[in-house]
């Protein structure tokens, strides 16, 4: 009872942080000098052709109204034009790419294969990466391996994507030629070379995360291995990998979670410089081809559904906690 | 309008922003040809990431993507060294004129057949052009729907209307009526919207992505993002097409590669990428890389100098009204400085004329000679003191704050300082640069940017930059320039439709303007392009400065 009290108070927190989020996108576009109906006119523009693309899109309406356009069709679907060239876009539309001629909804669909597949891996390989590198430097504190895990989690933490993905491709693909140098194969096509496609992606976005990972589980370690009932433990005689892995991680793994769930929202909702430079087709790509664009529905969509992906994250980290920490109640 | 001059200006701040390391290179050529044999797949890598098809909402040059599928009424004969001419495509040539040029008329060549082997009609092209009208389909290249009687009112058939000044008197007969006369008219038929539409196949919504084929080539798959496949068109009859040879069995668009990476992947040439090519410009970092390495130098195609790069003055400007200041302007640029800004002889050629190399009717000529291209200090001064600047000048100048933009900005910021004009520069970005300087206000003095025409036509080259109706209101006459003398002429070369008249006319309204020096000439701009080691018949043009898709082959 508890917990569906919790789960509806924060369903409710989530659709106003959603409400929010697409208002302010909105509100933001329209203060852009940019003008997507004259960028969807074509050339040359003249007012009268300019006035009529803008009524089809339904950009002729005050911002507000559109707004308001958008939340109805999430209910009740949108119609574009009227005669035998009518474009519909079904319930629940989330706004409609007249540039890419699809619902949002079905772009996101097909962008978010790429999405899932390059953070669950990545996330899983920083999880287990950063948090034992931690572990270790924090056991072994102030030994070679310490410095050495720690320098190099600087250099992860503060190297750019950008630079990191091209010298991975630079190095293991076109100079060792271990690895394809970009693309994604759907899993469901081929498991081996979705895995093969995606293993330089996984591991510079591993790198890069990580880093802060290992660096939060050491200093969070070293602070827990000085409390008290990490003392009692040892004198209860419980052996060093018991008192680690039982009663010190756990507690560890409360703070790391948090930036987890985070990180991973965020993740979801594109990783756009990794996917650029490994040339994948994320959301991360739609949403940078959608603001290069100024196509306002498709940026809406994107950034509405990222931000969706966030608050789930953080939702299911709360969730977590109590399974981590019975002394946190929900 | 505004979705033209982006495109424009991102494509040349991409082909100039080459590094200053280059500066003493010199072009590779402009064409790679080899023997070339039939079939194979060729692989292009673009950076977009979507194609669409649609015929109507497209503004493809007549020689990339869509040519590969689609024939219009006519087409752009390419080739380097030779200036673009205009053939006849569908249609047997590229148009009778009758009724001083208001009257167009098109025989569409016998037996013509779309993919699935139905006959293609005049009827079909007739449908095509009235579905670019409607709103529902907006984005393509518009000219003709200022131009055909009625068209500034018709909304596209979805309404069920026609539009009538299109008559097809017989399946192979296609008449179009103008409002005035338009001696570009060959020019107009040989954009997407001239493409046929079999009325049946028509989905407003999907057309773009499944479109039906009357070209060498068909959609095979399309995933937005990932990849656009095409196969062969059998029902394509190469005897009766001019300028499309059909080498390769299979053309596979990779879509949303990153440039830097294609670049990469090209300059190792192996694999599938021995038979492919990039179709954006190579980043500035791999030139420098490709000049070190022999191999990829030889497949380095740089395309002959095309696009104008200049500086607009704004003649409505207080000091600037004054031509002699504008002139002194002209005199104190320092256009050396500018080209090894834009990337040396990579980046471009010297320019002195409006109408642009690979333009037909182009004469070489220059108002503001200076003993070498970086400028006539001395003369400027003079100049500038006639005009009651001895003291010097302030003037403000709009600039996109991309680094390549800047650096072309402070080289020309540096020339004119040497002659006392003190330049203050107002970096903007992209967008808001475009809509500063197209506005009504045209709260600037100087601006920089660069102009390729959508067809290779001194009126696409010199109407839209100088013509007094498109000041402001997103218009691209950036130097505000209004001359009421100049203004008629261009409506008499727009009219006449002998092409040899109408050159000698556009040469001399290209004259007459740089006599009132509403703008600097800069440079002609070069784009380089990297090709596999499989692929041949790989050429760029003076214009347009891309690849020719419709020759490429394998060997």
């Amino acid at each position: 009872m508890r917990l569906l009290r919790f789960a509806a108070g924060r369903l409710a927190g989530m659709i106003l942080v959603l409400l929010i989020v697409s208002i302010l996108t909105y509100a933001v576009f329209y203060l852009l000098p940019a003008d997507p109906a004259q960028l969807s006119c074509g050339k040359p523009c003249t007012p009268q052709r300019l006035a009529d693309a803008r009524a089809f899109m339904g950009y002729d309406a005050p911002w507000w109204r559109q707004y308001l356009d958008f939340l109805g069709g999430i209910f009740a679907g949108r119609s574009f034009g009227s005669g035998s060239a009518v474009v519909r876009c079904a319930a629940p539309c989330f706004g409609y790419s007249f540039r890419l001629d699809a619902p949002v909804s079905t772009l996101i669909a097909s962008h978010i294969g790429v999405t899932f597949s390059l953070a669950a891996g990545a996330a899983v390989l920083w999880l287990v990466l950063g948090v034992s590198a931690g572990t270790v430097s924090a056991v072994r504190r102030g030994s070679l391996l310490d410095r050495t895990v720690m320098t190099a989690s600087i250099a992860g933490v503060s190297a750019p994507a950008y630079l990191v993905g091209l010298l991975g491709i630079l190095l293991f693909g076109f100079t060792l030629d271990m690895v394809p140098v970009g693309g994604y194969v759907p899993l469901a096509e081929n498991p081996v070379q979705w895995a093969w496609h995606l293993i330089l992606p996984w591991c510079v976005l591993a790198f890069l995360s990580a880093a802060l990972y290992a660096r939060l589980t050491r200093g969070q370690m070293l602070e827990i291995l000085g409390e008290d009932y990490i003392r009692t433990a040892r004198a209860k005689g419980l052996g060093e990998r018991r008192v680690i892995g039982r009663h010190a991680l756990r507690n560890v793994l409360v703070p790391v979670v948090t930036v987890f769930g985070m990180d991973l929202g965020g993740l979801l909702g594109g990783a756009v410089i990794t996917e650029r430079v490994f040339s994948m087709q994320g959301l991360g790509a739609l949403l940078m081809d959608a603001v290069g664009n100024v196509d306002l529905p498709l940026l809406v969509g994107v950034t509405l559904f990222a931000a969706f992906l966030i608050v789930l994250a953080n939702f299911a980290v709360d969730l977590l906690y109590g399974v981590l920490d019975p002394r946190i109640s929900l | 309008m505004r979705r033209r001059s982006v495109t424009a200006v991102l494509a040349v701040t991409a082909a100039l922003a080459l590094t200053a390391c280059n500066a003493n290179a010199t072009p590779t050529g402009s064409a790679s040809s080899g023997t070339a044999r039939k079939g194979g797949t060729l692989t292009i890598l673009t950076s977009s990431s979507s194609v669409n098809l649609d015929p109507a909402k497209s503004q493809n040059l007549a020689i990339t993507t869509l040519g590969l599928i689609f024939r219009r009424l006519t087409t752009w004969d390419i080739k380097p060294g030779q200036e673009g001419k205009v053939v006849g495509d569908l249609a047997q040539d590229a148009g009778t004129p009758s009724d001083g040029g208001k009257t167009w008329t098109y025989k569409l060549k016998p037996n013509l057949k779309y993919a699935d082997g139905t006959p293609i009609t005049a009827e079909d092209v007739k449908y095509g052009v009235e579905r670019s009208f409607a709103p529902e389909l907006s984005g393509g290249l518009g000219y003709h729907k200022t131009l055909l009687v009625g068209g500034a009112d018709y909304k596209g058939p979805y309404q069920g209307k026609t539009l009538d000044s299109i008559e097809v008197p017989d399946a192979q007969t296609i008449v179009f009526k103008l409002s005035k006369p338009f001696g570009d008219w060959p020019w107009i038929v040989s954009m997407p919207a001239f493409t046929p539409v079999p009325k049946a196949k028509d989905d407003v919504a999907k057309y773009g992505q499944n479109p039906v084929a009357s070209g060498p080539y068909q959609v095979e798959s399309y995933q937005q993002g990932t990849a656009l496949k095409l196969k062969r068109n059998t029902n394509w009859d190469a005897a009766t097409d001019p300028v499309r040879t059909g080498g390769p069995d299979n053309i596979t668009f990779q879509l949303g590669q990153e440039s830097t990476v294609v670049a990469q992947r090209l300059i190792a040439d192996s694999g599938d990428d021995r038979d492919a090519f990039g179709a954006s410009f190579v980043p500035p970092a791999q030139l420098a890389q490709i000049q070190a390495n022999a191999s990829a130098k030889q497949r380095l195609v740089t395309s002959d100098p095309g696009a104008l790069a200049y500086l607009a003055i704004n003649t409505t400007r207080p000091g600037l009204t004054d031509v002699k200041v504008r002139q002194a302007i002209n005199y104190a640029v320092d256009k050396k400085a500018f080209l090894v800004a834009a990337g040396g002889t990579l980046g471009g050629d010297y320019a002195s004329t409006l109408i642009t190399p690979g333009i037909a009717g182009r004469a070489q000529y220059d108002l503001y000679p200076t003993p070498d291209p970086s400028g006539d200090v001395a003369k400027a001064k003079t100049l500038l003191a006639d005009a009651g600047h001895a003291t010097g000048l302030k003037l403000s100048f709009a600039v996109e704050n991309d680094p390549q933009s800047l650096a072309k900005a402070q080289a020309i910021q540096q020339g004119l300082a040497r002659a006392g004009i003190e330049v203050t520069l107002k970096p903007l970005d992209s967008d808001s640069w475009f809509d500063f300087v197209t506005n009504d206000k045209g709260d600037y003095d100087l601006t920089l940017t660069s102009w390729q025409p959508d067809y290779p036509s001194a009126n696409a080259n010199i109407q839209p930059l100088f013509a007094s109706s498109e000041i402001g209101g997103g218009g691209f006459n950036l130097s505000r320039y209004s001359n009421a003398d100049v203004d008629a002429q261009i409506e008499q070369a727009r009219a006449e439709i002998d092409a040899t008249a109408a050159q000698k006319q556009w040469q001399q309204i290209d004259q007459r303007i740089l006599t009132d020096a509403p703008i600097v000439p800069l440079i002609y701009t070069r784009n380089s392009f990297l090709h596999g080691s499989g692929v041949t018949d790989f050429f760029v043009a003076a214009f347009p400065a891309y690849p020719n898709y419709l020759q490429v082959s394998l060997r």
